[in-house]
């Protein structure tokens, strides 16, 4: 059972996790879009979860999109570790959470990584409603912040109030000088209704579960996948905004002095290039099978096996990147057509 | 990090991306939500812009040409150099001996500062961009027709029209965001109809594709123009109330059989009946057309003849229509706008008007050139004659994408002085005198307008990398030793400011006005406060639009026993221009070997060619040697190449036959012939005819 807190304001826990901490959230920018943004010391605008995930989600504050690993001056390999101070993210959703859960387990081993992931506490943020787009329960998700993924846990009661949830250690160390009183008990409760609220809202989601039986039972004729290549335009959208996707490149410059600098950069299984040989053989030469491919990491038995969890934890940022209109939605409804 | 938004630097549409800073580098891209245009999408080369402005490889420092080699110099080094060379060249050469060649790329404050600093400080008219390699036909047939040379409706409106005819543009490859809107126009039951040599993405996605033969457009128009009148499926009120009278077009159509037009083209005649019914009886019908219309000696008449389509049907003026050109470049509608043509003052305003040049002599306290100034083109040629002394160029690498490179890098070598204001050390650069680096997109306020005429923000994300600086402030430090003022300008916003307050299609913009309405779209006056998405509703700034009867010119240059394969030229998804943005990116890169041939696969097996084979293409005016790409996109007899690579530069190849009225050179089309070579033969086996 979470230790549960009532909170009197998610500003002032805020601004207490602050102290010694880096704080991110996510913020308007006036033009439409949302993104994660360090706050200024003393911010104290109203927390205001966006109504939808925003375009980035936060894999890219521990798997960055482009970062130096080292540097060869021709005699000697320098490592290039970051220097991570400790942050806090406030206010990640559940399907994000449960992403960067699935990046854990596929960053393991990666010390750039782990070093930003040991340094950040993160503040989970229960959904009450569905975004538009969103299908988290469809895909073995919820809109409820898993414990095991957060260190805190804030919601919305219905009644207007918060509350906050212990899901660590390190939550609790984090908020324990602000001697928070217990919870009514109604919280749990309240929980379940969120839940049920929002796979109301959601709806049977039959094509999403069609198209998953269909990948499952690898049953999708390579025709079919075809049509939908001929619509990939090989943007690489949907592997940059795909939480879970975290396939990567390198890049080697020469930087003045003559040093090598090795960097990584994020790549997409979308494109030609990427599983192209020495030799250019391509065991994903077309457009189609790379869209298989894409989908079949997703959904397919073997990697939901892996990781416990499919790689698709329903948020809808393909649907919504998508030039071709092949995202989540477009790809289940066309390939589970009789 | 922190996201700053702007507007992404590549094609014409105007994509809203953000750019996400961290320590002080652009490390990636995103589309910004809601932006009117892209609606929270963007393309392989939108998602790449970070690449494009990277500070490694950038040229961080003045450059200037001391014993045949490049050294780097401080500004007043170089800033001295150039400044002198303008002076002995006006006394020697006189000001049609000096000229500017500028950026559809940079901002319209740069493009304002060029044709400023070429008129006001140089004297002369000699301004120009590459829009006279893109869109040159398409401002002179439709202000020819209607008055008015840029889209007539918005992007928008594809959502609202009940056909979407797309006329020789490869829209989900070079428009891509334009190709996903139609795409979508066409899942909510819109009709999409592609007319083209090529059997493009959305010619194989679409519910029609014609794929006539190359350099048949006037016949194919004609023919469905005459479809029309025949069966009386004309707009006649339209033709009543706004155009002139249609005699002339109709006599000089009667007698065309669709027959006749079949055998034209190539297109049989149940798809020519078909389309001329849909597109007349339609509604709502918008046409989208690209290079493949503009890029021939006809192409100011292929532009005319897509504007009698239109006209005759009334398709023009309403929500969902319009005569719509796709505009390459994230900018060239605004380097136009901005008189970055030899022509046409800011706004365009004509420059043969004495009262324009009076208004502008005063605006700008000198006086203003009466001769007439010379096309890019013109300058490269007057270079070649040694009657050209400096020429400045912005951004631009007319060597590697201009038609017939030889004769352009002979043209700049004859030069007594060539500056270059560059990102990177291009082909074109390598050829300067001096070198002048420019700041990025990222790296500098100001305003880019996309094709649709929506003038949009772009925000300063970091600062240049070295010394490197925006144009207009070269320029305008430039002026200042040449003993001019009117360049004090101490922001972009000053600079635009200036622009609309002299130019009464922008009279009512300014940055606070761009920022409420996520950009606007000209004519935006006391009129229009809001920006016009829609022009020519009640009537053209003719009055009434023009049908002119045009006739179908062969190219310049057709197949024969010695150059058997018909050639043109295109445009691949992931790279853009000279590819001196898009291969900085490793995965773009990665994509596309550097030059490739397209054939199509029976033309391969008939030579017994394969995948891949290295091969020897040929025309009259150069060589080169490259890989073959087996692709049905292609009818058989004709072979492409995107001009993309300096490896494999297709344009030694290209025609340089002109349009007679725009100077717009031939690139879609000439005659090539193709041999197999050695795979041991050496790599740089790219060579011209001529020396």
């Amino acid at each position: 059972m979470l230790a549960a807190h009532k909170l009197d304001s998610p500003e002032r826990l805020r601004a207490h996790l602050a102290q010694g901490r880096e704080v991110q959230e996510m913020r308007a920018d006036g033009q439409g879009g949302w993104h994660w943004q360090n706050l200024a010391a003393g911010d104290g605008l109203p927390f205001e979860p966006p109504p939808r995930p925003p375009l980035t989600s936060a894999k890219p504050l521990f798997f960055a999109e482009r970062e130096a690993l080292f540097r060869f001056d021709g005699g000697t390999f320098y490592g290039c570790l970051p220097e991570i101070e400790p942050k806090v993210l406030f206010g990640v959703s559940a399907c994000d959470l449960r992403a960067l859960a699935y990046q854990d387990q596929f960053f393991a081993q990666d010390e750039h990584y782990q070093r930003r992931r040991r340094q950040t506490l993160l503040v989970g943020y229960d959904c009450g409603h569905s975004c538009a787009g969103g299908f988290c329960t469809a895909v073995g998700g919820s809109p409820l912040v898993n414990q095991t993924q957060a260190d805190l846990i804030l919601r919305r009661n219905g009644h207007g109030g918060w509350t906050l949830l212990v899901a660590s250690q390190a939550g609790a160390e984090a908020i324990a000088a602000l001697a928070l009183p217990q919870a009514p008990e109604d919280w749990t409760a309240e929980r379940d209704a969120d839940l049920a609220q929002v796979r109301a809202e959601q709806g049977a989601q039959a094509e999403i579960t069609a198209g998953i039986a269909a990948i499952q039972a690898a049953s999708v004729e390579p025709e079919r996948w075809e049509a939908l290549g001929l619509r990939c335009l090989g943007c690489s959208g949907c592997t940059s905004v795909c939480p879970t996707c975290s396939c990567y490149a390198p890049l080697e410059q020469r930087e003045e002095g003559g040093a090598l600098l090795h960097e990584r950069v994020w790549d997409s299984c979308l494109y030609t290039g990427f599983q192209k040989e020495a030799s250019s053989h391509n065991p994903a030469a077309t457009a189609g099978q790379r869209v298989q491919r894409f989908w079949y990491h997703k959904f397919g038995t073997a990697f939901a096996e892996r990781f416990g969890a499919y790689g698709c934890v329903g948020c809808g940022r393909c649907d919504v990147v998508c030039p071709g209109s092949i995202g989540a939605h477009g790809v289940m409804t066309r390939i589970s057509r009789p | 990090m922190h996201t700053v938004p702007s507007i992404c630097a590549y094609c014409g549409v105007g994509c809203g991306v953000g750019l996400r800073v961290e320590g002080g580098r652009v490390i990636g891209v995103e589309p910004q939500a809601g932006h009117p245009v892209s609606q929270g999408q963007l393309c392989a080369k939108g998602w790449s812009n970070a690449y494009a402005v990277d500070p490694v490889g950038r040229i961080t420092t003045p450059l200037v040409r001391e014993h045949g080699e490049l050294r780097p110099a401080g500004w007043d080094e170089a800033l001295t150099r150039v400044a002198e060379a303008l002076r002995t060249s006006l006394e020697t050469y006189g000001p049609l001996g000096v000229g500017v060649i500028s950026c559809a790329r940079a901002s319209n404050e740069d493009n304002y500062a060029a044709q400023k600093f070429a008129r006001a400080v140089l004297g002369t008219h000699n301004i120009d961009h590459c829009a006279r390699i893109c869109h040159s036909p398409s401002v002179a047939g439709l202000s020819r027709t209607l008055g008015s040379g840029a889209m007539t409706n918005s992007i928008a409106d594809l959502d609202e029209a009940e056909l979407i005819l797309v006329i020789g543009a490869d829209v989900t490859e070079n428009h891509a965001m334009i190709g996903a809107r139609m795409l979508r126009a066409q899942a909510r039951g819109a009709r999409l109809v592609v007319i083209d040599p090529r059997k493009t993405r959305l010619a194989r996605l679409a519910d029609m594709h014609l794929q006539l033969r190359l350099g048949s457009n006037i016949a194919l128009l004609n023919g469905l123009v005459q479809i029309i009148l025949d069966n009386g499926w004309e707009n006649r009120a339209f033709l009543a109330k706004r155009c002139e009278d249609i005699e002339p077009l109709s006599r000089h159509l009667a007698g065309i059989t669709p027959e006749q037009t079949s055998r034209e083209t190539g297109v049989p005649v149940e798809q020519l009946i078909k389309l001329a019914r849909l597109y007349s009886q339609s509604k709502a019908a918008f046409i989208a057309y690209g290079m493949g219309i503009t890029q021939f000696q006809s192409g100011t008449n292929n532009v005319i003849a897509v504007s009698n389509l239109a006209l005759v049907c009334g398709q023009v003026g309403r929500p969902g229509t319009g005569i719509n050109p796709l505009r390459g470049q994230n900018n060239v509608q605004g380097a136009c706008d901005m008189g970055c043509l030899p022509d046409v003052f800011p706004g365009y305003q004509k420059v043969a008007d004495a009262s324009v040049r009076a208004k502008f002599a005063d605006a700008w306290g000198c006086a203003m050139p009466e001769t007439p100034g010379m096309t890019s083109l013109g300058m490269t040629k007057a270079a070649a004659a040694g009657q050209f002394g400096c020429l400045m160029i912005l951004g631009e690498d007319p060597v590697q994408t201009d038609p017939d490179r030889n004769q352009v890098a002979h043209a700049l070598a004859q030069l007594d002085c060539l500056v270059v204001i560059e990102m990177h050390l291009t082909e074109t650069a390598k050829l300067a005198d001096v070198i002048l680096p420019a700041a990025s997109f990222a790296e500098k306020d100001g305003t880019f307008s996309n094709c649709e005429r929506r003038v949009q923000r772009i925000r300063r994300a970091l600062p240049p990398p070295g010394q490197a600086r925006c144009d207009w402030q070269i320029l305008g430090e430039l002026a200042r030793r040449l003993g001019h003022t009117g360049f004090e300008w101490q922001s972009a916003e000053a600079v635009f400011d200036e622009m609309a307050s002299l130019s009464p299609i922008f009279s009512a913009m300014s940055y606070a006005a761009l920022d409420t309405h996520h950009g606007l779209q000209w004519p935006c006056d006391a009129e229009h406060p809001q920006g016009s998405p829609i022009l020519h509703q009640h009537s053209f700034p003719l009055g009434r639009a023009r049908l002119l009867p045009v006739s179908c010119v062969a190219p310049a240059e057709c197949p024969d026993a010695d150059y058997p394969f018909w050639f043109t030229t295109h445009r691949l998804h992931f790279h853009y221009g000279c590819g001196s943005m898009t291969r900085k990116s490793p995965l773009l890169e990665r994509e596309t070997p550097a030059g490739l041939l397209f054939i199509h696969p029976a033309d391969a097996v008939r030579l017994g060619l394969a995948q891949h084979q290295r091969v020897r293409v040929s025309s009259r005016r150069g060589e080169l040697i490259t890989r073959l790409e087996l692709s049905d996109d292609l009818a058989p007899g004709t072979l492409a190449m995107p001009y993309h690579f300096r490896e494999a530069p297709c344009n030694l190849l290209t025609n340089d036959a002109q349009d007679p009225i725009t100077r717009m050179p031939e690139l879609k089309a000439c005659a090539v012939a193709l041999e197999a070579v050695d795979e041991q033969a050496k790599e740089e086996g790219a060579h011209a005819r001529r020396p």
